[in-house]
């Protein structure tokens, strides 16, 4: 949630200068942020990996080639969806850069609506990726906290049972049933019952 | 230099080793035919000696079959007449003693034993007896062994044979025939002995007869073995020279192969190159001219952006062209190379065609050269010209290796025509698409799949280059014809 209140912001790296302005300022036409990136090393060792947006990568580049870059930020875990540009693209070249990850492949010269397009669906995956990925965090932060008489039930309760046969189930009476589940929905912050589900099967299941 | 060296040596160990196999089996052949020989011939001595001595022994038994006691010895006398070797006969009648007691032990011994014995060899002198103790009269003949040996069928020609015969008994020795040139001489230490000893067929008469010859190298079949060994390194000369020309012929394929892959190399990586170099200016307009006219659509527009952005856009569009007056220069240098040379049409088709024989029988097409029998000189660069044809060539091929087509006939035809030499390749394939006839020649436009549409505008370009004409038509019933004209080079160069 918090990520996502910041602009994003738009990394695009090619060894030209003049590539490299006129995109950049075509992109901040539309209101994103563009940070330009000269060399492809210096780029993988100081770009901001926590923040919102989209990499720009042109595959014909001195050093190391925009292919290779993108083999290596996939390795690395960088999630920021990656766009390849190149200006003589081959069909081979296009099946290794959507294997390698790459989100899109756009060839030069970059048609502006196809390029902008591209970067805000970009950037509007990343934004939800990163919302999955808090949530899923958040929920395991909460599940934490939960007792093991407390797991025990949120499972029975993922399983559909009532809370008479989980009284049966855990040998326990139903009215203690109930107090667990009061007690879970709190620390879980949950007001239904199809949100807990929805929210925590997967860690009931996981652990179990 | 070493491998040439190293090859040659292989080739003459080889012929070597092959040669004098070869001759060892002729000379083992030959010298088992003489030993072969030897070994009959020297029966049949033995078998003639063995009939003399027998009839020795039937002599003496008519002899003594036959005599009258008293009655004077008419008959005995007249023997060494009929029978040379007969050199005596002695009779002894009834009580008679003989002169010496040897003898009359040995009467004994054969009275004893029904048979003749031997009574006595002196072979020095070439002599022995035989004697037949018998009632009523004993008989000793005495007998000269040289005159023995029945030279009308005697195998071994008493002037002129190199074979040695000679009887023994005992320690005694005796030469009937020492063989010309034979072990007597002792001239070869070198070559093959063949002998044969065989005792006379007859007991009383008990005589070795021995047979020898020595043969020296002369009697190897040098003759066959020399005939062999050029036949030898004949058919190895041969078999080393198809192996040469075929390995030749695989490294001009491998080499037009490589030229092939090399030009598509270097056009693959000249495109990419051309299209990076103009596509990053290309980029950097389209984005700059983008940009500011959505600047422009703003409420309120920062002409200054908009202006920088344009500003920009015109200086990559001159960068652009710069790469492209770049790429035109490079290009043209390279055109310039290679001077226009004497050059014989016919030389240039049929290395073509040697070339891309494979081609016509993978493709099963009939490749033709029709040619006059002077060559057709031309001023051109020979290495352009060579790649002008093979491209026709090429294009020809493609044009007819279409499956369910039967009877694929290419002609390259040469002529001279007014100052001109004319080189056309006509195939029977579908010929060209009326639509794309007019095209044919345009850079990177082609009716193959995967083609680069260069081939044929190249070819334009090269002839053009040399001062020459390039033509493409369709003839009937179908198929397509190109036509090179080139200037004619000066009739004496």
């Amino acid at each position: 949630m918090q990520a996502s209140t910041l602009s994003p912001l738009i990394h695009l790296v090619d060894d030209d200068e003049a590539v490299r302005s006129s995109l950049a300022l075509l992109i901040s036409t539309v209101g994103l942020r563009v940070q330009t990136w000269a060399q492809p090393q210096i780029f993988l060792a100081e770009f901001d990996r926590e923040g919102i947006g989209v990499i720009v990568l042109d595959v014909r580049m001195p050093g190391i080639s925009g292919l290779n870059l993108l083999q290596l930020l996939v390795e690395q875990g960088v999630d920021q969806p990656i766009v390849m540009l190149t200006g003589h693209g081959t069909v081979d070249m296009c099946r290794r850069a959507f294997k390698a990850g790459a989100a899109e492949f756009l060839e030069k010269p970059v048609n502006d609506e196809l390029l902008l397009e591209a970067l805000q669906n970009g950037v509007r995956q990343h934004v939800k990726a990163r919302e999955r990925t808090q949530i899923d965090r958040d929920a395991r932060a909460r599940y934490g906290q939960l007792s093991d008489r407390e797991r025990e039930v949120l499972g029975l309760i993922v399983a559909g049972l009532t809370n008479k046969e989980m009284g049966r189930a855990l040998g326990v009476s139903p009215r203690t049933v109930e107090s667990h589940r009061a007690n879970l929905f709190a620390k879980l912050e949950t007001e239904s019952l199809a949100q807990l589900v929805r929210n925590y099967a997967a860690l009931v299941d996981g652990k179990s | 230099m070493a491998t040439i060296r190293r090859r040659v040596t292989a080739w003459l160990i080889a012929w070597m080793l092959l040669a004098l196999a070869g001759a060892a089996t002729l000379a083992r052949w030959e010298l088992a035919r003489q030993q072969e020989l030897f070994d009959t011939n020297a029966r049949i001595a033995h078998r003639l000696l063995s009939q003399r001595v027998v009839q020795h022994d039937a002599i003496l038994a008519t002899l003594a079959l036959l005599a009258v006691p008293g009655e004077a010895a008419n008959r005995e006398l007249r023997l060494p007449t009929l029978y040379p070797q007969i050199v005596s006969i002695q009779r002894r009648d009834g009580d008679a003693v003989w002169p010496g007691a040897a003898q009359q032990a040995l009467d004994a011994e054969s009275r004893r034993l029904g048979r003749a014995v031997l009574a006595g060899a002196n072979l020095s002198q070439g002599q022995y007896q035989v004697l037949l103790g018998a009632e009523p009269s004993s008989y000793l003949l005495t007998i000269d062994a040289r005159r023995m040996v029945p030279w009308a069928e005697w195998p071994f020609p008493a002037d002129s044979s190199p074979v040695a015969v000679s009887l023994s008994h005992g320690a005694q020795h005796m030469v009937l025939q020492a063989g010309r040139g034979g072990p007597a001489d002792g001239k070869s230490p070198w070559g093959w002995q063949f002998s044969a000893r065989k005792v006379l067929a007859a007991e009383s008469q008990p005589l070795d007869i021995l047979v020898e010859l020595r043969v020296g190298w002369h009697v190897l079949p040098w003759g066959w073995m020399v005939l062999w060994a050029a036949t030898v390194a004949a058919l190895l000369s041969a078999v080393q020279t198809l192996l040469r020309q075929r390995s030749d012929r695989l490294r001009d394929q491998a080499l037009l192969r490589l030229g092939k892959v090399a030009r598509l190399n270097t056009l693959g990586e000249l495109a990419a190159g051309i299209a990076h170099e103009l596509n990053q200016p290309l980029t950097a307009i389209l984005a700059n001219t983008q940009a500011a006219d959505r600047l422009l659509a703003e409420d309120e527009p920062d002409m200054g952006t908009i202006r920088q952005a344009l500003s920009q856009a015109v200086g990559q569009a001159r960068r652009a062209a710069d790469v492209v007056g770049r790429l035109r220069r490079a290009v043209e240098q390279r055109g310039e190379a290679g001077l226009p040379q004497a050059v014989s049409l016919q030389e240039v088709a049929r290395k073509a065609l040697y070339l891309l024989e494979p081609e016509f029988q993978r493709c099963q097409i009939d490749a033709r050269l029709q040619a006059p029998g002077q060559p057709v000189l031309v001023m051109a660069e020979p290495v352009a010209l060579d790649q002008v044809v093979h491209n026709l060539l090429m294009n020809a091929v493609q044009a007819m290796d279409q499956p369910g087509r039967t009877g694929r006939v290419m002609t390259v035809t040469l002529e001279s025509a007014s100052r001109r030499g004319v080189l056309r390749v006509r195939d029977n394939g579908p010929g060209v698409a009326p639509d794309a006839l007019p095209r044919i020649f345009e850079p990177f436009y082609t009716t193959r799949e995967g083609g680069l549409g260069l081939g044929l505008s190249l070819c334009e370009t090269l002839i053009e280059g040399m001062g020459g004409q390039i033509q493409a038509g369709n003839v009937s019933p179908h198929g397509a014809e190109f036509v090179v004209s080139l200037p004619l080079a000066a009739e004496a160069p």
